[in-house]
């Protein structure tokens, strides 16, 4: 559980040692979903495992966001199956509450609570989705926000926190209902370049203690340094995945060098 | 190449000047803001002018002139001057306000009997107090079951005889709440520990687990509430007839029901109408927009005069009830397009992160939705309960004696026949200090709790 990744630049240096089993936590099969008449997701299966990693990337309308969006209910898939914990995603409201208490869900917006400080941001879903005493949710609630290395704000107001630093108490927001999923939509795009690294350090913090993470990013340096897996996306559907290394040095497919020709231009 | 690391130009900011002496204080406001020009200066000195003789013909009027003191209009009207003229309708002839002072502010309630007003408007006070209570804990508990259940010990207190069975149930449950909420304010102050706390602790339970911790607060509640129920079912209070309310205190009766019950309907119907279901969507779509789409007279007319007709003779309905319906189920109307825009203003990630939490509709609604969209709406809310407050004065037209009626009435009295105006500035005055301080309590609402969003 050593966070002491500070000092280390996320996008480069060793790479984080798998922490990968063989369980399935997640598994997609034929998911379809439509917005009225836009076919958004196509046939898509996914398999994923526990404390697996997996980078989802692609031009932006490939339907990445709500692929992930998906897996915690947010948005309906129409064809399909989703399951997750061995639970299967459908109209039951028993088994969404279920699958949302054990996955988190980090936002491009962050979407803290403005109206809250930053401790309530934290304990408000333990103390009553889980039921957890007031006194303990804090504990544990400041024990995250140790980890993402702010505990100092956590009288604060959201509004008074800059942008990586409200990302960061998202991130341990989630945290304090541990979940054993993480899903992260677009953590960084909303973040001067200088605050992207410090909320990348966090998530590979996440990523050495074994966390399942899905992680919809343009970070290719994260990619790199912390996935088992790279999935590209493009109209909807799977183009292709791979391991990092695979996944940059040898793409197969044309729209896949395409796309990485265009984003490792700079 | 040069040296640059050791520069020689050294840079040193000037000192600060004081600005132009025209420009800062008292005088440079004045310039600024009242003799800014030719047209200004002008503009100053004819509003200057105008504010002064409408102050001092006021003040002519209604202090210098004033008659404070006689027994009938024609003697206000006849009473002489220092400088040898009649008043007239030089001056304002306060004794006769002073005279129906009590009817405006009681109606026709006896006086022997206005205690019962009063004290439960003491009642009203104290059990709000807590609110601004620091140490007081609950605090939303102690508004809701305020708002819940003073209304039927207050109409108990007003009405009087002999009280049906649910009024006596009812006003005792609000009692033992009553007496509650402030054993709660003295334990809290005197031990700093809640009530509940301190009846576990008494009770030996401390020890023992959450449930059973319970089972002593409804033990103790229940010994509270078979108290309050032997206590209120002693008394005996003559009846007083709801035709015999009258003036500010039904006004304040009428609109305080109203306003109470306006927010909770209001946030109900609002939710309904943005709910999934197709049922419960259409049918709060129709309220609103019906109950909207139709002047508030129109319903009061309705409700004292159709809906009657429409109930069985035995229900007997009240007047004044079926007014309260009437008025409660408008407001409902407006509060709940007010709750309805203040929703909307509340951003989609607000839901999807609540939802993505595990927090289910309610529990969003509660914690994440509702304090933010109702912070957004104290503005809206508090001038739909000032148009409330003073829309209750339409009752007057289907012959209730509110404050407005009674002021009328006073004119009619055959000792100060002719008395209109004066009666209607004193209404004029109440109205604007209610509204006025609701208003300003509303802005000193907004700058509180907006402190929690800090910079945004």
């Amino acid at each position: 559980m050593s966070m002491d990744t500070s000092t280390v630049d996320p996008t480069s240096g060793e790479y984080v040692a798998s922490t990968m089993s063989d369980e399935v936590v997640i598994e997609l099969v034929q998911v379809n979903k439509w917005y009225g008449e836009f076919h958004v997701l196509k046939d898509i299966a996914l398999s994923v495992n526990k404390g697996e990693r997996i980078v989802i990337c692609g031009p932006s309308g490939s339907g990445k966001s709500t692929l992930i969006r998906c897996i915690n209910r947010l948005e309906e898939h129409q064809a399909g199956d989703i399951l997750v914990n061995g639970t299967a995603l459908d109209t039951n409201v028993k088994n969404i509450d279920a699958i949302r208490r054990d996955v988190g869900m980090v936002f491009q917006s962050f979407n803290l609570f403005p109206h809250l400080t930053i401790l309530e941001n934290c304990t408000l879903a333990p103390i009553w989705v889980k039921g957890m005493p007031k006194a303990e949710a804090e504990k544990v609630a400041m024990q995250y926000l140790e980890r993402v290395k702010i505990p100092e704000q956590a009288a604060k107001y959201p509004g008074q926190l800059s942008g990586g630093q409200q990302q960061r108490v998202a991130i341990a927001r989630s945290l304090c209902m541990s979940p054993n999923i993480m899903l992260f939509d677009e953590p960084t795009s909303a973040l001067d370049p200088e605050m992207i690294s410090e909320v990348l350090d966090v998530m590979v913090g996440l990523a050495e203690t074994g966390m399942t993470m899905l992680v919809v990013t343009h970070e290719m340096g994260f990619a790199k340094k912390v996935a088992d897996r790279v999935i590209f996306m493009d109209q909807g559907e799977v183009v292709e995945q791979n391991t990092p290394d695979e996944f940059f040095n040898n793409p197969k497919s044309d729209r896949t060098k395409l796309f990485l020709s265009q984003i490792l231009a700079h | 190449m040069a040296d640059t690391t050791q520069s020689d130009v050294v840079f040193r900011p000037k000192p600060s000047l004081p600005p132009p002496p025209n420009t800062v204080g008292v005088v440079g406001w004045l310039r600024k803001n009242l003799f800014g020009g030719p047209v200004d200066t002008i503009l100053t000195i004819v509003g200057a002018w105008l504010i002064f003789t409408l102050f001092y013909s006021l003040y002519e009027y209604g202090i210098a002139n004033a008659v404070w003191t006689a027994n009938s209009y024609r003697e206000c009207l006849d009473t002489v001057l220092p400088n040898g003229e009649k008043v007239g309708h030089n001056g304002a002839c306060w004794a006769g306000v002073g005279v129906w002072m009590n009817q405006y502010i009681y109606g026709r309630y006896p006086d022997e009997e206005q205690w019962r007003i009063q004290l439960a408007l003491a009642l009203l006070v104290l059990w709000l107090l807590p609110f601004w209570l620091p140490k007081v804990e609950a605090k939303i508990q102690t508004g809701l079951s305020c708002v819940l259940t003073f209304p039927f010990l207050a109409a108990h207190l007003f009405l009087g005889g002999e009280a049906s069975i649910f009024l006596m149930i009812t006003s005792s449950i609000a009692l033992a709440l009553f007496i509650a909420v402030w054993l709660n304010v003295i334990t809290s102050y005197a031990m700093n520990k809640s009530i509940g706390k301190v009846l576990v602790g008494v009770s030996g339970m401390a020890d023992k687990d959450d449930r059973l911790h319970k089972y002593v607060l409804m033990a103790g509640f229940a010994l509270l509430l078979v108290m309050s129920l032997i206590y209120v079912s002693s008394w005996d209070l003559p009846e007083v007839t709801t035709q015999a309310w009258g003036g500010l205190f039904l006004t304040l009766t009428i609109s305080g029901i109203a306003i109470a019950s306006a927010l909770p309907s209001g946030v109900v119907l609002a939710l309904g109408r943005r709910s999934k279901m197709p049922v419960i969507r259409v049918f709060c779509t129709v309220w609103i927009e019906m109950f909207r789409s139709v002047p508030l007279i129109t319903i009061l007319f309705m409700a004292v005069t159709m809906m009657p007709l429409f109930l069985p003779v035995a229900l007997n309905p009240d007047k004044l009830v079926m007014v309260i319906v009437a008025v409660c189920i408008f407001a409902s109307a407006y509060m709940a397009e007010i709750v309805r825009g203040g929703l909307q203003a509340i951003s989609k990630g607000q839901y999807e992160a609540a939802q993505a939490l595990g927090l289910n509709y309610w529990k969003m609604m509660t914690f994440i939705v509702m304090p933010q969209a109702l912070k957004l709406m104290i503005p809206n809310i508090v001038g739909n309960f000032i148009g409330l407050l003073k829309d209750t004065t339409l009752v007057s037209i289907i012959g209730l004696y509110d404050i407005l009626l009674m002021v009328k009435a006073s004119g009619q009295d055959p000792n100060w026949l002719g008395l209109h105006s004066e009666p209607l500035l004193f209404a004029a005055g109440v109205f604007f200090i209610i509204c006025f301080a609701m208003s300003k309590y509303s802005q000193h609402l907004e700058r509180t709790i907006a402190g929690g969003y800090g910079r945004r």
